[in-house]
């Protein structure tokens, strides 16, 4: 009897391409941080890493806690969402007009495209001298450097958005009497907001891992700084409870973005 | 007949990617259309008569020759000339209702308020009242071809270019609409171009048939249906039977020997 049940739970998990109820997924998700920290205390608490380089679960959380009461983490945390959110918007309001300019006019995109995939490539963090000489060493070369590692990515992701836009959507446009302006602003793009929303969700998650690149240069304040100055000192909980703070910050971003999506276009659900 | 729509001398070559090979699509072709007429385009796959509908509707540009409308030249896309896709091409982000008003939306000649009623009216003639307030990504193929039709005729062209609009449809959906089309071209009485490869569906819808040879298109045969078989038979289901299934058999061997003819070319 018992063995049906669970033959029938495993087969319903391991159903091929097959959805999950919403609780389940929830479950397994969480099952998947238990699963992890577990591991994690096992490793550190067997002894075969020293604590100044895998320290327990538990110390990470109380360093956590350390973070907010014995320094003003809660301030480092606003800079840092600041900074990100500054640079992201910046890049998407260039990007969003640019990347459905280069898709639409056939130029434009034949101009731009090959020098935004050579910058694309670059490694931001090669580019942090340049924008400390061009920027100083104040915030312009932060957002700089955010803006840097998001934009390029963002403009291709938003060109390649709007040029998957079905053909026959804009055909209709025309046969319907619109002008090209009605047919980018009536059809491209309510046809391409869905994935190009998708797209700023994970170009925002990237804004996020470029943070420590752009807080350890010349900085006295955010998460990125807060983790480069105890590294010097070796508080490794420390050091992973700032490491921590991100993961939580850009987890509950992504899960706000997937709940603004899943309303947004809802009748993308069949 | 009076020539509404008036193709003369379309030419169209397309090029290889590395602009080394030619391939003649259509040769110098003229014909004529009257207003209110229900033309099918029938011939050999890939031999050109989706591109000669695309060029009458401005959505392709041929190499030389003219579309004219009314007697006037055309250039362009435009509402004039309405066009339903194979591939379904309503708005997933639009309700049925306002997929339907959408093609109200750059029509400056009526009021906001008869925009509403064309939509009612279009709504209730393809019979999606009940699903006014689905997105189409919830209604059936068929549903939302219906969709892609009533928005078509709600923008009022003069000319609807239908290329195989129930192509990807099932065998008793197709039927329905096809039954539904009917209903509204003796309605509407809208001159109407259709792509078809279904023979029986050309039969069934046409007031004349333009057969055209394999690649470069060039018309190898016009059929008058209704100078054989009443429009009003085969919409009441009560066509002479031997006359219908003479003329699919001679249009199916029209079609094959020019099919054949392409393979040998080939």
């Amino acid at each position: 009897m018992h063995a049906a049940i669970y033959g029938r739970v495993f087969s319903n998990l391991l159903a091929f391409r097959k959805a999950l109820p919403r609780r389940t997924e929830i479950i397994l998700g969480a099952l998947g941080f238990v699963l992890f920290l577990s591991v994690w205390h096992i490793f550190a608490a067997s002894g075969t890493i020293r604590p100044e380089f895998l320290p327990k679960p538990i110390s990470v959380a109380q360093a956590f806690v350390r973070l907010f009461t014995e320094r003003d983490f809660a301030t480092d945390i606003v800079i840092s969402v600041g900074r990100v959110w500054f640079a992201f918007f910046l890049s998407v309001i260039v990007a969003i007009p640019l990347g459905l300019i280069m898709s639409t006019y056939r130029s434009v995109g034949a101009v731009l495209e090959p020098f935004i995939d050579f910058i694309r490539y670059l490694p931001v963090p090669a580019l942090v001298p340049l924008l400390v000489i061009w920027f100083g060493v104040g915030e312009a070369s932060k957002i700089a450097v955010l803006w840097t590692g998001t934009f390029f990515q963002l403009i291709l992701l938003v060109a390649d958005d709007t040029k998957r836009v079905p053909v026959e959507y804009i055909e209709s446009g025309h046969t319907l009497g619109a002008t090209n302006g009605q047919i980018m602003r009536h059809i491209i793009i309510p046809a391409a907001l869905p994935s190009m929303v998708d797209n700023l969700r994970i170009t925002l998650g990237w804004c996020w891992t470029y943070l420590i690149v752009a807080e350890i240069v010349a900085a006295n304040s955010g998460i990125g700084h807060v983790i480069w100055s105890l590294r010097r000192f070796v508080k490794t909980p420390e050091v992973m409870a700032g490491i921590v703070a991100i993961g939580i910050i850009g987890l509950l971003t992504d899960q706000a973005f997937r709940y603004a999506h899943a309303r947004l276009f809802s009748y993308l659900r069949r | 007949m009076d020539n509404f729509i008036e193709i003369s001398d379309i030419t169209k070559t397309y090029w290889s990617d590395d602009g080394k090979t030619e391939t003649k699509v259509i040769l110098p072709l003229s014909m004529a259309i009257a207003e209110g007429e229900m033309v099918m385009f029938l011939g050999p796959s890939g031999c050109g008569k989706t591109t000669l509908m695309r060029i009458v509707g401005g959505l392709e540009t041929q190499d030389q020759g003219s579309i004219r409308l009314r007697g006037e030249l055309l250039a362009g896309p435009d509402r004039r000339r309405g066009m339903v896709f194979q591939s379904y091409s309503s708005f997933p982000w639009l309700t049925v209702r306002n997929n339907i008003k959408f093609g109200t939306r750059y029509r400056t000649d009526i009021s906001r308020q008869e925009k509403e009623e064309i939509t009612d009216h279009y709504m209730n003639m393809v019979g999606l009242v009940r699903y006014g307030d689905f997105y189409t990504n919830r209604i059936s193929g068929g549903m939302r071809q219906r969709v892609a039709i009533a928005r078509t005729l709600a923008s009022s062209p003069d000319v609807l270019l239908m290329d195989e609009p129930f192509g990807a449809l099932d065998a008793q959906t197709r039927e329905h609409l096809q039954f539904q089309l009917m209903d509204i071209n003796k309605s509407e009485k809208k001159t109407t171009i259709f792509v078809t490869h279904d023979v029986e569906e050309a039969i069934l819808l046409a007031n004349r048939i333009i057969i055209f040879s394999s690649r470069p298109a060039r018309v190898v045969k016009e059929i008058d249906v209704d100078a054989v078989i009443s429009a009003e038979d085969r919409r009441n289901g009560t066509a002479d039977v031997a006359a219908f299934m003479t003329m699919r058999g001679d249009i199916l061997t029209l079609i094959r020997a020019e099919y054949a003819h392409n393979l040998e070319e080939t």
